[in-house]
């Protein structure tokens, strides 16, 4: 009784949950444009997500696998259904997720036959494939009733079905750690435990099994996504878009929301996008009038691109931006492969790479 | 069905006038006065006779008596003090009156002097002590409430038999306490003639306004050379000039000297102070404000002592309204701004049906094309903000800019830049008349004449006020489009009357039909309000019938045409609707057809969010500007229609790269220039097939080029 009360008045008076507001790109996050020098290594249609064995990079593009070393990218196999993650074996062998809904591993990135499948009826959207320290693969679950590249409708109706399973090689079992995530994209080991991102809720979170997760890094800007480990201890985490006030005002006013996702074309919905300014039917805010010529790079992000580099607690040092005016948006991956780290801009449909010397230096506050 | 009752909602029920209502310094007076006729009408009902001659008579006595204090009262706090002591003094010079006429036998006229100088002295004291020395009026007049009501007390033990044994029998003092005119009586009567003419003093007069700007900030007021200390101790002098006013009717009245005259008296006149409306912070006041809080408290007090209630529990309600007025008064002070700001933006319904495609491959008349890719740039990084453009017979290109400037790119490289004439605002639409003058449309400024020597000339900057509108709009805040007839009259398009030019995506958030359309009459200087309730009117245009002006509405997406002369006169016609952007200027083309720029092209998100008022109120609450949705301004186009409103060809950039925004475009001798009102650049397209020698307004006006 006293919570609906507080609601109503939280509602009435734009507190609490009700309110809009968003953090700001502060301290470890302070923008800069260094993913807008980043060099491009390939350019294709539909990346999703990067794997490497240490000398190869494997890349998910749509429904074919990818294989990427000494600049020239040749096809590896293709499959039948869209590629939704990727994870690279310590044994040379390759895990895949199809369209979310399944996951098989491949002895080999070319062996005929996957050795194991794994399809529990309850997958619907696994989007990210990690390697637990026990060799059991984690698998998160974006959501229960949205496909993978659905995920904008999974954040409109304000669903809390993320899950996250291990994936046993060894006895083919399904487990499932935990679930009423908000969007769980993206995991990596930490210890027995994994950090997993809940993008809907902004935050990282450590799933331990057998207990309730527990939060890491909470109020982000952004909505994150993959995780991988960062050499010399710490992590990789990327940020698949950025929340914005508009969204957050859209995501209170259900009436608003119904018709347009009833009524609009899911391109023009005020949602947040992995690349932006693609047509005048997106919705425009007061900020990105183009004044004199330029459009400001603070404009509320439609679209963006970010990468964080978290140290060996999950706390942020430093982050790479590019920022509402650049074009490397929608990082999905980010991955170290030698002395460069290699991202994937899926906005702009980019393979990226930026060499690691120096950029500490340069962006730790 | 949702939309029907949503669209009958806002068509019926005028959500813009609560804002605008607020907004008024009126509203602040209009409170108490809506106060005193509640209880009014609730005692009159309750109370037998509550309105009979003799109880208002009664009633307009007490008010005049206490009324003088409160005005006293209402000097003091609105200079930023306050006055304890007024009950004291009421007392004090009361006995004074009293004593100089029954003891000592002086006539009237020297009583009447007397007890006013002696009302100026004890007020001095706190004048002094206060204004010169500069002490807390608080503790001050608490101070010497406490020292006058002694001497009071001291004066009276040894004078009240005295006064009380004598009954003088003359009829000018009787007249002055019991006395009437007309049945009015004398006190109210005289009460009137000092309220006008303190609202006269207050308000037109400059030691009144030197009280009110003291009041507002003291330091502020000293900075401005206003004699602060003199001033603040004037008013003290006032004041108990003021009360020994109230004193002498009532000792002429009731002729005693009780030990119980004046107590408590500072809270009525308090109560009545705060509840009129007279902010305790000073600075803010009137003598309506005044006079209405003495009504109230004394129907209040009177109607409980009818009741039989007793005189504490008087007191307490007294007491009580004073507690509950000073904190509404407060609060309202320090939020007033806020809830008015919050509740002037009033979105209404508006529906749009899907406007037809755009899309490459499509088809129809907007199918997008790459035709303005190529678009030159003059004055790049050199101009800024150029709304409209124009040129005149010998090619120099004109341009309004954002530091309020007409710049003037001279032919035929158009490299060369100056300052044609300086205004001050931002120059908007423009036409040239049959004498070459420049008439500009300025936002925020009116109707703009330029002579060809560049004398800048006001044309116009208010029209008729409307009698239904709440706010004033006789000013003109944002004239945007302007074309002249052959009869010399000009009609431009005022965008909204409820914004500033900034201020115009609130207007689009709203949606409204703020705007108007207005003539101006060269010949007789004439300014006319034309047509009103226009979404955003914009361009401007007069058709080829010579009879008619074609106009668009912005945020209505609509061309409509308007009779000003001929047969079908005052009638208006729509000419294009459901277009798919945002239409802005309209120009003539060579070929008999009209230019139009569309400013910015509809985004379905915010189509639906035209529909969904409650949405975007919410929105303007509680999202910052820079984030609410807005019309896509950065992509526009350009096309040309004819005399039925049917599309004959559109222009097109599509990644705006040389030409973000068009907000407008002149066809001259072959090539079409673009205005945008954001863009730091004057663009310049080749015409296929355009006449090589059109010159817009020479044209018009029949002159040879």
């Amino acid at each position: 009784m006293i919570a609906a009360v507080r609601e109503f008045a939280n509602r009435f008076l734009g507190r609490g949950d009700a309110t809009i507001t968003v953090p700001s790109f502060d301290g470890a996050l302070k923008p800069n444009q260094k993913l807008e020098s980043a060099e491009t290594l390939l350019t294709c249609k539909e990346p999703e997500d990067l794997a490497t064995d240490g000398s190869n990079l494997f890349i998910a593009d749509g429904q074919r696998l990818m294989s990427l070393s000494g600049g020239t990218a040749t096809q590896v196999r293709s499959f039948e259904r869209p590629i939704s993650a990727l994870c690279a074996l310590p044994d040379g062998s390759l895990a895949v997720a199809l369209g979310g809904r399944e996951v098989s591993l491949y002895a080999s990135p070319s062996a005929e036959q996957p050795s194991v499948t794994f399809a529990d009826p309850a997958f619907n959207a696994i989007n990210a494939l990690a390697l637990a320290d026990d060799s059991t693969l984690i698998a998160t679950d974006g959501s229960a009733t949205c496909g993978v590249d659905d995920w904008a409708r999974d954040l409109l109706e304000l669903n809390r079905s993320g899950r996250v399973y291990r994936l046993d090689p060894a006895n083919k079992t399904v487990t499932r750690l935990t679930q009423g995530l908000g969007y769980a994209f993206g995991a990596c080991a930490h210890g027995n435990a994994m950090l997993v991102s809940e993008s809907w809720r902004h935050r990282l979170v450590l799933v331990t099994p057998g207990a309730s997760p527990r939060v890491v890094l909470a109020h982000l800007p952004v909505y994150p996504s993959r995780l991988t480990k960062a050499s010399g201890g710490g992590y990789w985490l990327t940020a698949f878009t950025a929340r914005t006030q508009l969204v957050e005002f859209v995501l209170r006013e259900p009436g608003y929301r119904r018709r347009m996702m009833a009524e609009i074309d899911p391109a023009y919905w005020v949602a947040p996008r992995l690349r932006s300014g693609m047509s005048f039917k997106e919705p425009m805010q007061g900020a990105h009038i183009k004044t004199m010529g330029v459009i400001k790079p603070w404009a509320p992000p439609r679209s963006y691109g970010l990468v964080i580099r978290l140290d060996a607690d999950g706390q942020p040092l430093y982050s790479l931006h590019s920022r509402v005016d650049g074009v490397n948006h929608g990082i999905v991956a980010a991955i170290e492969m030698g002395d460069d780290l290699v991202l994937i801009a899926k906005g702009p449909g980019r393979v990226l790479k930026l060499p690691l010397t120096g950029l500490a230096e340069e962006f730790r506050p | 069905m949702r939309d029907t009752l949503t669209s009958l909602r806002y068509r019926y029920w005028p959500d813009h006038l609560l804002g605008e209502i607020l907004s008024k310094r009126w509203t602040e007076t209009a409170i108490p006065v809506i106060l005193l006729l509640i209880i009014g009408l609730a005692l009159s009902r309750s109370i037998d006779n509550f309105l009979s001659p003799a109880s208002l008579a009664d009633t307009a006595r007490q008010a005049g008596e206490i009324g003088f204090i409160a005005l006293g009262l209402a000097l003091v706090v609105i200079v930023g003090g306050i006055d304890l002591s007024v009950g004291s003094i009421f007392a004090l010079t009361d006995f004074c009156a009293l004593y100089l006429l029954d003891v000592l036998g002086w006539p009237v006229p020297a009583v009447v002097v007397a007890t006013l100088l002696c009302g100026a002295l004890l007020g001095a004291v706190n004048g002094i002590l206060v204004g010169y020395l500069r002490l807390r009026a608080f503790i001050t007049t608490l101070i010497t409430l406490i020292v006058y009501r002694s001497a009071y007390d001291l004066l009276i033990q040894r004078y009240s038999n005295a006064i009380a044994s004598a009954f003088p029998d003359i009829p000018s003092w009787d007249f002055i306490g019991g006395g009437s005119v007309f049945g009015i009586p004398t006190v109210a009567l005289v009460y009137v003639v000092i309220a006008i003419f303190g609202h006269i003093f207050l308000t037109r007069l400059r030691p009144g306004w030197h009280i009110t700007a003291i009041g507002g900030s003291r330091r502020s007021a000293y900075n401005s050379g206003i004699p602060v200390r003199r001033t603040i101790a004037l008013c003290y002098v006032a004041s108990g000039v003021l009360t020994s006013i109230g004193a002498l009717f009532f000792a002429s009245r009731l002729g005693t000297v009780g030990g119980d005259i004046g107590v408590g008296l500072e809270v009525i006149v308090l109560t009545a102070t705060v509840l009129g409306g007279i902010t305790l912070g000073g600075g803010k006041g009137s003598v309506a404000k005044s006079a209405v809080g003495v009504l109230i408290v004394l129907l209040i007090t009177n109607g409980l002592t009818t009741m039989n209630a007793r005189g504490g529990v008087n007191r307490m309600a007294l007491a009580g309204i004073l507690l509950v007025a000073a904190m509404v008064d407060i609060r309202w002070q320090k939020n007033r701004t806020r809830i008015i700001s919050k509740v002037y933006v009033a979105p209404t319904y508006h529906a749009l049906p899907p406007p037809p495609p755009t899309e490459i491959g499509q088809g129809g008349p907007f199918e997008q094309n790459d035709k303005l890719r190529n678009v030159e740039s003059i004055g790049l990084g050199r101009i800024e903000a150029p709304e409209d453009v124009i040129l005149d017979r010998h090619d120099n290109l004109y341009a309004g800019s954002r530091h309020g400037d007409i710049m003037r790119f001279l032919a035929p490289d158009y490299q060369t830049m100056e300052v044609f004439a300086h205004i001050g605002g931002q120059p908007l639409g423009m036409a040239f008349d049959r004498q070459d003058n420049l008439y500009v449309c300025i936002g925020g400024m009116g109707l703009y004449r330029i002579k060809p020597d560049g004398t800048v000339e006001k044309a116009t900057d208010e029209t008729n006020r409307s009698m239904r509108s709440v706010n004033d709009d006789s000013r003109l805040r944002l004239a945007d489009d302007l074309d002249i007839t052959d009869d010399g009259l000009i009609f431009f398009s005022e965008a909204t009357v409820r914004y500033e030019m900034d201020e115009w995506p609130i207007d689009g958030l709203e949606a409204r039909g703020n705007g108007r359309i207005i003539s101006y009459d060269t010949k007789t200087g004439a300014t006319r309000t034309e047509l009103r309730g226009l979404k955003f009117p914009n361009g401007i245009c007069v058709a080829s019938d010579g009879q008619s002006i074609l106009f668009a509405e912005t945020f209505g997406c609509s061309i409509k045409r308007y009779w000003f002369a001929g047969p079908k006169k005052g009638a208006v016609e729509v000419v294009m609707d459901n277009l798919p952007g945002y239409p802005d200027n309209i120009n003539l083309a060579s070929d008999g057809n009209y230019w139009l720029a569309l400013v910015g092209m509809r985004s379905p998100s915010l189509d639906l969010a035209w529909k969904m008022p409650g949405f975007r109120r919410r929105m303007a609450k509680r999202v910052p500007v820079d984030e609410w949705l807005f019309p896509n301004i950065n992509t526009g186009c350009v096309v040309k229609f004819n005399e039925q409103g049917k599309i004959v060809e559109s222009f097109w950039d599509l990644h705006g790269e040389n030409h973000p925004m068009i907000t407008s475009m002149r066809e001259h001798r072959g090539y079409l220039y673009l205005g945008g009102i954001l863009n730091n650049r004057i663009g310049r397209y080749k015409l296929d097939n355009a006449d090589p020698n059109f010159v817009q307004y020479d044209k018009r006006w029949g002159k040879l080029s």
